[in-house]
């Protein structure tokens, strides 16, 4: 999403910065270069502070709210698939990552559906490269 | 080929344990989520089937129907044969059930199961 958009502020303004993009969404442009490669989750309340800087409508902030939670619980998840001490169950993953079950769950179908996550024995999850990508 | 009988139902909503209040107070249903998975599993009333509860990773709350088949990895390769697309490859679940889900060519997402053990 930000990605997005500060490559559409670039089309209309091809000198437009990413220090210009920080400083317009009040954040530090070495944290806001994290977040846009991926490489630092914001908070879900710093998404929805970023969302509103960005002027998104509030069905749209809820969503990628949502979308952004979701995400770091799959990141998270996906950390964990690769421990050595791993064992396969959403409770034991809602009390390792303190999340909730339900939280698990719904990041669970998505890397699923996805691809990115196979239960191949009741005792074996693993993760995969998204479809896309093989 | 011997017919694959409906056995599961699943809600997928957003907030699966308000959804059980709903359903225990307003169907009687008998909720359980112990089990690895938390997974939110209601007990057949009689004369009816089994279902349970799984929280919505994204889109509109929905139904879906389990059929139970054989042989999951068969049952897929068939329905893509004849025009279904898999949107859950087969997994298999921490109790040793396996499952997957496909679309039919009607647009209707269906589970595949293969039950580790039957129901009492």
């Amino acid at each position: 999403m930000l990605s997005e958009e500060f490559e559409r502020r670039r089309r209309s303004n091809p000198r437009y910065s990413l220090r210009a993009f920080a400083l317009s969404l009040r954040i530090d442009s070495a944290t806001l270069s994290q977040v846009m490669r991926e490489r630092r989750r914001p908070s879900p309340r710093a998404t929805e502070a970023l969302c509103v800087r960005l002027g998104l409508a509030e069905p749209q902030r809820e969503m990628l709210s949502c979308e952004a939670r979701r995400a770091g619980h799959e990141r998270r998840i996906l950390r964990q698939l690769g421990r050595a001490d791993f064992v396969a169950g959403s409770r034991r993953l809602a009390r390792r990552l303190r999340l909730r079950v339900d939280e698990i769950n719904a990041a669970l179908a998505q890397l699923a559906r996805e691809g990115r996550l196979r239960m191949v024995s009741p005792a074996r999850w693993v993760a995969l490269e998204p479809d896309g990508a093989r | 080929m011997k017919p694959c009988p409906v056995v599961h139902w699943q809600a997928l909503v957003r907030d699966p344990g308000r959804a059980a209040g709903f359903y225990a107070t307003c169907f009687g249903w008998n909720v359980d989520d112990r089990n690895a998975l938390g997974y939110r599993e209601v007990a057949a009333a009689e004369g009816g089937i089994g279902g349970g509860l799984w929280p919505l990773a994204e889109g509109s709350p929905l139904v879906q129907l389990f059929v139970e088949v054989p042989n999951v990895e068969n049952a897929l390769a068939t329905a893509h044969t004849n025009g279904a697309q898999v949107i859950i490859p087969k997994q298999i679940l921490p109790d040793g059930d396996e499952m997957a889900v496909i679309l039919d060519p009607e647009g209707i997402a269906w589970g595949l199961m293969r039950r580790a053990r039957q129901p009492q």
